[in-house]
């Protein structure tokens, strides 16, 4: 028997029981809305989650630390958690990791003519900005061949103040420009009230930069941040050192105090942030806390997902019920089939198919269903539903309800398995029917 | 010459509960290949388990049957089916048509069991309806069709495959007494013409009329046979 004839014997069964099998498919369409809405609601949560984290920063960045407090640097081949050249190649090549940069920094005080600024100045290498996937609002990025030039985060223009009459203005200082002085001074700009100084001030270098780009990015670290080539600013950095007197401790190989490492995929994160962890690096990022949030949105969902399992198991009762039935009902024309030529393979397959095939047109109508549900949920019904999820502390997201594709097609494949689990003993039951008792009972 | 159909000694007992019922006790018998033999009984006999046996619905619980050097007595149900689907047709009494399935669609059903491609079965279908003489009445459904029909239609399905073996238990148990001569008559031209072996069970004299030989069975046993125009040649009462 061909399986195309099997599928039109099974559509012809199904339309013959036009009532019951209407009733069995809508018991498989409130299953299958059930879970989809159900768990779109978690997956909105869960959107929503990281929505909030990502407001906090950017999930693909994970700052390092030396994991090695304070003291001399060891000697030798001992160099775990230190942030070398050779231990920044390591992290280069660790599964995930897109861009690397070391960075020093230096809290220094940005004179634009009567304003000043003091904010931490960030000294990166200039070709990973691009990797980063910063993005700038005005201007450029920085590049190899720039010369005493400095990128602004998006936020700084707006910290500038004259330091003598302390006066902010909610305009974004232009920083545009090449008459910006930089220096270690934080006292710059201010005039000298006598004798408030301590008697031996310290004349710190005063350099002369351009501005060149503002970011875009408003709420991300790099908004609250301005941007160096490193070496220029490790010049910077040793030249304040030797002015305030401190005393450089001679280290075999150069490290530096921190690293920026860009994830490509933000799922990959929480993987590169433990790998880094395991070779003794200090981490920070907001993706930290995804995992956290992940994990109750998960739960949440299980909890969701779970009272829509229900009523799709009870839909597969109905499937049971509704294919046991019809073979009470068809018992004397399956002992005909068998006895003018059936095989015992077609006739299970015959059960099968018709279950399956309420299962499938079930997860179908309801895999449109939930779609639709979840769009209404999502434009007419939001303030209301928003306002009871805020309970459980979602519904600030952009969307309440999001149905994956892989959802949909996982609850055809699903509502489609259940209706054949459902059929499977109904199908055994009609195989094993015996043909002569079934063409007896008249 | 070799016998069609080779029956020895088969007994059939049915477990009920604690009772054993025995339907057959020991049967041997031969038929020939187109011979129109003849069951005739009253109803718990156990002519229609040795039907069933032979068309290999059943087990027997003992003895050994061969259809064309096939032992059917050996064969997994699922050799049983494929030996069903070539060699054997089925006459019922009540008919047994699909009730949502067309006349044409209903002799058609051992061809899709067989698989048959669509077009080739739906033009020996076709010729089959025609022998009957049903030509015409392709797209009726069993419900628009009177008892007479309805059986030639299940004759038709019957013969569509062209089977060796022709079984027919009590064709014309539901049909009335005119009708069942018709379709008897037609029985027998089709079995003749296509050199069936065909077998009829019924408790019906008139019926077994029309065989070549009448085996009489009752409780078990045959207990004697008639060859036609000729007196009991065989008795086998044991």
């Amino acid at each position: 028997m061909s399986n195309f004839d099997i599928l039109e014997l099974c559509f012809r069964n199904l339309l013959r029981r036009r009532a019951r099998t209407v009733l069995a498919v809508t018991g498989v369409v409130v299953g299958t809305c059930a879970i989809v809405v159900m768990l779109s609601i978690g997956f909105g949560l869960a959107a929503s989650f990281q929505e909030q984290i990502e407001s906090y920063g950017n999930l693909h960045m994970i700052e390092v630390y030396s994991g090695r407090m304070g003291g001399p640097v060891a000697v030798g081949s001992d160099d775990r958690g230190i942030i070398n050249d050779r231990n920044l190649a390591k992290i280069e090549k660790i599964k995930g990791v897109a861009a690397v940069t070391p960075v020093a920094s230096e809290y220094l005080t940005i004179a634009i003519g009567k304003k000043v600024a003091g904010t931490e100045i960030m000294g990166v290498k200039p070709e990973v900005l691009e990797k980063f996937n910063y993005e700038v609002q005005e201007g450029r990025l920085l590049k190899e061949t720039d010369k005493n030039a400095i990128l602004f985060g998006n936020q700084v223009p707006y910290w500038f103040y004259d330091p003598n009459n302390y006066v902010w203005s909610d305009k974004p200082t232009n920083v545009m420009t090449d008459k910006i002085i930089l220096t270690a001074n934080w006292d710059y700009g201010r005039k000298k009230t006598s004798g408030s100084g301590s008697g031996q001030d310290i004349v710190y270098k005063e350099y002369k930069v351009k501005g060149i780009g503002v970011l875009a990015a408003e709420n991300d670290q790099s908004a609250y941040r301005v941007y160096m080539k490193l070496d220029e600013l490790e010049k910077i950095q040793a030249q304040v050192r030797k002015e305030r007197g401190e005393r450089v401790l001679p280290s075999v190989t150069k490290s530096y105090d921190r690293a920026l490492v860009y994830v490509g995929n933000i799922n990959d994160s929480s993987a590169v942030s433990k790998e880094l962890r395991n070779m003794e690096f200090q981490t920070w990022s907001p993706s930290d806390w995804l995992d956290a949030m992940k994990q109750t949105a998960r739960m949440i969902q299980g909890v969701l997902g779970g009272i829509g399992g229900i009523s799709l198991f009870v839909a597969a009762l109905g499937i049971t019920n509704t294919m046991i039935m019809s073979i009470y009902e068809r018992t004397k024309e399956i002992g005909v089939m068998k006895v003018i030529g059936a095989n015992l393979r077609d006739i299970r397959k015959m059960f099968l198919l018709e279950a399956g095939m309420i299962g499938f047109i079930g997860g179908a109508l309801g895999s449109m269903v939930s779609c639709l549900i979840s769009l209404l949920m999502n434009t007419v019904l939001r303030d209301v539903i928003g306002m009871a999820l805020g309970f459980i502390g979602g519904g600030y997201g952009s969307s309440i309800s999001i149905v994956p594709w892989w959802v949909v097609v996982a609850a055809l494949v699903f509502a489609t398995a259940i209706g054949m689990a459902a059929g499977f003993y109904p199908a055994r039951r009609a195989m094993n029917l015996s043909a002569l008792e079934s063409l007896r009972n008249e | 010459m070799e016998p069609l159909i080779n029956v020895k000694n088969v007994r059939k007992i049915y477990r009920m509960g604690e009772e054993r019922v025995v339907a057959l006790d020991d049967v041997s018998l031969d038929i020939n290949k187109g011979e129109i033999v003849c069951f005739l009984g009253r109803s718990g006999s156990g002519k229609s388990t040795f039907l069933n046996m032979v068309a290999g619905l059943e087990k027997p619980t003992r003895g050994e049957i061969y259809v064309g050097g096939v032992p059917v007595h050996k064969l997994t149900e699922e050799q049983v089916t494929l030996f069903r689907q070539k060699n054997i047709g089925f006459i019922f009494q009540a008919f047994h048509l699909m009730p949502m399935m067309t006349a044409l669609e209903n002799v058609s059903m051992p061809l899709i069991f067989r698989g048959v491609p669509k077009k080739r079965r739906k033009a020996m279908a076709k010729e089959s309806l025609a022998a009957v003489g049903l030509s015409g009445y392709d797209n009726r459904k069993p419900t628009q069709m009177s008892g007479g029909q309805q059986q030639r239609v299940g004759i038709a399905r019957a013969l569509a495959g062209s089977p060796k073996i022709v079984f027919a238990d009590e064709p014309t148990g539901n049909l009335d007494t005119n009708t069942a001569r018709d379709v008897m008559n037609l029985i027998i031209k089709q079995a003749r013409r296509h050199g069936q072996t065909l077998i009829l069970v019924t408790h019906d004299s008139s019926v077994a009329e029309y065989a070549d030989r009448i085996v009489t069975i009752e409780d078990g046993n045959i207990l004697n046979m008639h060859m036609k125009g000729q007196g009991e040649n065989d008795d086998k009462e044991n």
